[in-house]
C-alpha cells in the first residue's frame, strides 16, 4: 500500500479531513523529476489557520516560480491525525504530492507566534527528523523566519538557520547556497556556514551565549573563525512594486479563517505604537502603488473566483492614496459582486466616504483598537489617537447605519492603574452614548457592544522590552474590575481570557537559548496547539520549567536594566535599541512621539540601503 | 437558459463534504466568466443546484451540478469554462443545455447504479450472498434516520445487484421516501454471511430518472 493510500485510511477517522487532502484549484504540482530543491513549507497551526495567511502565499509563490523547486505545504496536524499517524507509523507529509517531510531538502518554518513553538518540535517529531540540530545526520535544513524570528533563541537547539526580514530574496538565496552546497560535496555543517553570509540570514550554532551570575545574558558572540557577523542585519526589500507577489491563491475546499483575498498594499507602520512589535520590526513603510494594486486585485479575482477583498497592512487608514484606492476598486469590482475590505481600521482614521463606499456592497463590524481606557496611558504607549477622535468615528458609523462596533484593549500595560482600567469602561458607555445619540428612524436596529481585553505581552524588539509583565493575581483583579464596571452598561459583551498563556507567551517571546530545554521538556510532557484553549497546559508548563531547573517569573515578570544584554541584541531589526531605550524613556514621561512620516524620529532605519528615500 | 454539468470526483477528493463542494462551486463558477444568474435578497450568490448529495469517502464519474445563467451561451463555451475553473480531479464530463422550463435534477432522480468494491480477508464472502440476496423476497436491514433507527425491507430497493470482475454492481432506489444506500446493502450482505462490514469503496456510476413514457434513463438525457 502506498503511503497516499495509507493516509487516506486515517482520514474517515479523523476531523476534517479536508487539512490534509490537498489537491486544490492552484495548488502547485511539479515533477519531482525536474526539479533541484524540494521545499517544504511548515505552517505550525492547523490547515485553517495557515491558509490563512499571507506571508505563506508569498513564499510558497517565490519559490514555486523558480523552475529549479517546488514548495510543498505542510501543517500541524490536528491531535486527533497526529495521534492516528503516531499508531499507523505514518510520517509528516506534504499535501501536494504526500511525500514525507524528512525527504526534503529544505525546511521552512513561519514563526507567527511563541505559542506554536511546540507545535514545531512535534511536526519534527512526527516527520522523523531528530529534535536537536546536533542529532541530525541527513534530512532537511531547518529555517524559521517570521517575527518571531526576531527572538529565536529559544528555538535555537532545533533549527539550522534563521531567515530575519523579508522573506522575498533571503528565500531564494538560502536555495541558491543549497544548490551550491550540495555541488560541493562538503559536509552538512558546511552549509550552515556558507549561509551565514547572507544577508539576513542567522545560524544560531555559529555563536556562543555566556551569562552573568544573576542569569542574565553577558554576551553573544560568533565562534572563532566561523565568519559570521557579530550583528545580523534583517532582509530588506526595498521597493514592494518589484517584489514578487502571487498572481493565483490557492482555494481551498474547506472554511478556512480568512477566505478571501488578501492584498498587502503596504508594508510596515510609521505610528511608533510602543507595544507593537510589527510596527517596529516590519520598517520602514512601503506602498505598493494603485496602479499595481489595482491589477493584481484583477488578476486575483479572476484566478481565483473569490467575492471578497481584504486590503491587508499593519493600518490600511494610512495609505497614503486610501479614499481613491477604496473608490476605484469598490467601482472596478461592484457589478462583480466582490467586497472590498478594509481591516485594522484605526479610529482616527476611517474615512467616512470610504465607510460609504465599501458598504454599498456589503456591511461589516466596525472594529477599533483604542488599546487603552485613558488619554494618558494612551500617551504612555503613543497611539496617537484621542477620545474625540473615537466618538467621531463611531457616531459617524453610526449614523451609517452600523450598529455592531468591537472595541479592543490591553490590559497590563506599563504604567496602568485602576483608573485606566476604568477608563476602558467609561469609553464604552460613551460608545453606547452615541448610538442613542443618533435619531431612532435613522439608525439601525440591534446595538452591540463588544469589549475585549487581551493581557499585555512585552515583546523583544519593542520599547517596553524593558517592561515587566504584571503579575498573574493583578492581572486577575484588574480583569475583575472591569468586568464588574461593564455590567453596569447595557448591551456591552466583555471578552477576556485566563492570563495563563500570556504568561508562557511573555517568557518565551523575552527568553534565552537555556529556555530550549523546557521547550522540548513541555512538548515531552505533552504540550502542543498551546494557542488554542482547549489544548493549552499550564500544568505542564509549570511543571517543564521546574523540571528544567528554570524560573518563568525571570523571563516575564522581571524589570530590566537599561544597561542589560538582552539574548537578541546581535539581532537587528532595523530600529536601533538605542531608539527603542529613548522611547523607553518617553512612555514613562507619557510622551508621544510622532509618526515618521511627518518627519524622520531617527528608528535607525535609514541604515539600510533603498530604506526611507 | 441553463447549463447541465457533469462532473466526476476523483479518488483524492473523496473527502469534500457535500457543503464544502457547494461553497467550492460558489468560487469556481465567479471563476467561468460566465454570465452566471444570482439570486435576489438579502444574501445573494450564484443560482445553482446540484443533483445528489455524495456522502463523504465516495467518488463518482455522475455528479451533476445546474447553473442558471443570465444570459445564451454555447454548450461548447459553457463547458470548456467550467472545465478550466475546475481542478483536474473533478473532472467535466458532459454539458448540456436547457431552458428555465427544465425541471430541477434533483426532482428527477430516482436511482442510482454504483460500483462498490470490498477489501480485506472477508470480501469474497460478502461477494458470496449475492445470489441468496436476490433470492429473498425480504431483506430487512436497519436504517439510520434523524429520528433514531428503523428496521427497513432493503430487497425492493435494490433493483439490480451483480457480481462484476471489479466487485458488485448495484442498482438502488434514490428518492426522497425510498433510498438504499450501498454501505447499507453491504452490511447486510455481511450480515448474512455471518462477518464484519470489509473495507468498502463506492464510486457512483450513473444517475438515473423516469422519462414521461415512465422509461429509466440517464439523468443527463432526460
Amino acid at each position: 500500500m502506498t503511503l497516499s493510500d495509507r493516509i487516506e485510511k486515517l482520514f474517515m477517522s479523523v476531523q476534517k479531513p479536508v487539512r490534509y487532502m490537498g489537491g486544490e484549484f492552484n495548488a502547485v504540482m511539479k515533477d519531482p523529476e525536474d526539479v533541484a530543491v524540494r521545499y517544504a513549507f511548515l505552517f505550525p497551526d492547523t490547515y485553517e489557520v495557515g491558509m490563512s495567511h499571507l506571508g505563506m502565499k508569498i513564499l510558497y509563490h517565490a519559490i514555486n516560480a523558480r523552475d529549479d523547486a517546488w514548495c510543498e505545504r505542510v501543517f500541524s496536524p490536528w491531535v486527533d491525525m497526529a495521534d492516528l499517524m503516531r499508531q499507523n507509523g505514518i510520517p509528516l507529509f506534504t499535501l501536494e504530492s504526500r511525500t514525507p517531510v524528512r525527504e526534503f531538502d529544505l525546511l521552512g518554518v513561519t514563526l507567527q507566534y511563541e505559542m506554536s513553538f511546540t507545535n514545531i518540535l512535534e511536526a519534527l517529531d512526527l516527520a522523523g527528523i531528530p529534535l536537536r540540530r546536533e542529532d541530525r545526520v541527513d534530512g532537511p535544513f531547518v529555517i524559521c523566519g517570521g517575527p518571531c524570528a526576531f527572538n529565536p533563541e529559544p528555538l535555537a537547539p532545533f533549527v539550522d538557520l534563521i531567515a530575519l526580514g523579508d522573506g522575498e530574496v533571503e528565500t531564494g538565496q538560502t536555495i541558491d547556497m543549497y544548490r551550491k552546497w550540495k555541488a560541493s560535496g562538503l559536509p552538512r555543517e558546511a552549509y550552515l556556514r556558507m549561509c551565514a553570509g547572507i544577508p539576513g540570514i542567522y545560524v544560531p550554532s555559529l555563536y556562543d551565549v555566556s551569562y552573568n551570575d544573576d542569569g542574565t545574558v553577558r554576551a553573544v558572540t560568533p565562534k572563532p573563525g566561523s565568519g559570521a557577523p557579530e550583528v545580523v542585519m534583517k532582509a530588506m526589500v526595498p521597493k514592494l512594486d518589484e517584489a514578487v507577489y502571487p498572481d493565483k491563491l490557492i482555494v481551498p475546499y474547506g472554511e478556512i479563517v480568512h477566505n478571501r483575498i488578501m492584498l498587502e498594499i503596504f508594508r510596515g507602520c510609521t505610528r511608533g505604537c510602543r507595544f507593537c512589535q510589527a510596527g517596529m520590526i516590519y520598517r520602514p513603510v512601503r506602498e505598493r502603488s494603485m496602479d499595481h494594486l489595482m491589477a493584481m486585485a484583477e488578476k486575483l479575482v479572476a484566478a481565483t473566483g473569490y467575492d471578497e477583498i481584504s486590503l491587508m497592512s499593519l493600518s490600511s487608514g494610512d495609505y497614503s492614496c486610501l479614499p481613491e484606492l477604496a473608490r476605484a476598486m469598490v467601482e472596478k469590482f461592484a457589478a462583480r459582486r466582490v467586497r472590498i475590505a478594509l481591516p485594522s481600521q484605526r479610529i482616527d482614521n476611517v474615512l467616512t466616504d470610504t465607510l460609504k463606499e465599501t458598504q454599498k456592497v456589503k456591511k461589516t463590524a466596525l472594529t477599533l483598537a483604542p488599546e487603552a481606557g485613558t488619554q494618558r496611558l494612551r500617551d504612555v504607549i503613543n497611539k496617537g489617537v484621542t477620545e474625540a477622535d473615537l466618538i467621531r468615528s463611531v457616531t459617524d458609523a453610526f449614523d451609517q447605519g452600523w450598529s455592531a462596533v468591537k472595541l479592543y484593549f490591553m490590559l497590563g500595560l506599563p504604567t496602568e492603574t485602576d483608573e485606566d482600567v476604568l477608563g476602558i469602561a467609561d469609553l464604552a458607555a460613551k460608545v453606547r452614548r452615541c448610538y442613542f445619540s443618533i435619531p431612532k428612524e435613522r439608525r439601525a436596529p440591534g446595538l452591540r457592544i463588544t469589549v475585549s481585553a487581551s493581557v499585555f505581552v512585552p515583546k523583544n524588539d519593542t520599547p517596553f522590552q524593558w517592561a515587566p509583565q504584571l503579575d498573574y493575581d493583578s492581572v486577575v483583579r484588574r480583569q475583575r474590575l472591569l468586568k464588574q464596571a461593564l455590567n453596569q452598561i447595557k448591551g456591552v459583551d466583555f471578552k477576556y481570557h485566563a492570563p495563563d498563556v500570556s504568561y508562557i507567551e511573555a517568557v518565551f517571546a523575552r527568553g534565552d537559548r537555556r529556555l530550549g530545554a523546557a521547550l522540548e521538556r513541555a512538548w515531552r510532557l505533552g504540550c502542543r496547539f498551546d494557542g488554542w484553549s482547549d489544548q493549552f497546559r499550564y500544568d505542564l508548563w509549570l511543571k517543564a520549567f521546574e523540571e528544567c531547573g528554570l524560573d518563568p517569573d525571570f523571563y516575564a515578570n522581571r524589570p530590566r536594566s537599561e544597561d542589560e544584554v538582552f539574548p537578541w541584541d546581535h539581532l537587528d531589526c532595523g530600529v536601533t535599541k538605542q531608539y527603542l531605550l529613548s522611547e523607553w524613556h518617553k512612555a514613562q514621561r507619557a510622551e508621544c512621539t510622532r509618526d515618521c512620516r511627518k518627519g524622520c524620529t531617527g528608528c535607525g532605519m535609514k541604515r539600510y540601503e533603498g530604506a526611507c528615500v | 437558459m441553463r447549463a447541465l454539468i457533469r462532473f466526476g470526483k476523483r479518488d483524492r477528493l473523496r473527502f469534500i463534504s457535500h457543503l464544502d463542494l457547494q461553497r467550492f462551486f460558489q468560487r469556481a463558477v465567479n471563476r467561468t466568466g460566465l454570465p452566471v444568474a444570482w439570486s435576489q435578497g438579502f444574501n445573494p450568490h450564484p443560482v445553482m443546484s446540484f443533483g445528489s448529495a455524495l456522502a463523504l469517502g465516495w467518488t463518482s464519474e455522475y455528479e451533476v451540478i445546474d447553473i442558471k445563467l443570465s444570459a445564451p451561451m454555447g454548450r461548447r463555451r459553457t463547458e470548456d469554462a467550467v472545465r478550466a475553473a475546475l481542478p483536474e480531479d473533478l473532472p467535466v464530463l458532459e454539458a448540456r443545455m436547457v431552458d428555465d422550463k427544465h425541471p430541477a435534477p434533483m426532482a428527477l432522480v430516482r436511482m442510482s447504479d454504483y460500483r462498490i468494491t470490498l477489501g480485506g480477508a472477508d470480501a469474497q464472502r460478502v461477494y458470496d450472498q449475492v445470489p441468496a440476496f436476490l433470492e429473498r423476497e425480504r431483506v430487512m436491514a436497519v436504517k439510520k434516520t434523524k429520528s433514531g433507527e428503523k428496521e427497513i425491507d432493503i430487497r425492493p430497493l435494490a433493483l439490480a445487484l451483480e457480481k462484476t470482475d471489479g466487485g458488485l454492481y448495484a442498482r438502488l432506489m434514490l428518492t426522497e421516501q425510498n433510498t438504499l444506500k450501498p454501505d447499507l446493502l453491504v452490511k447486510a450482505l455481511a450480515d448474512m454471511a455471518g462477518v464484519g462490514v470489509p473495507e468498502t469503496r463506492i464510486h457512483r456510476l450513473m444517475l438515473l430518472g423516469a422519462d414521461a413514457a415512465g422509461d429509466i434513463r440517464p439523468l443527463m438525457e432526460l
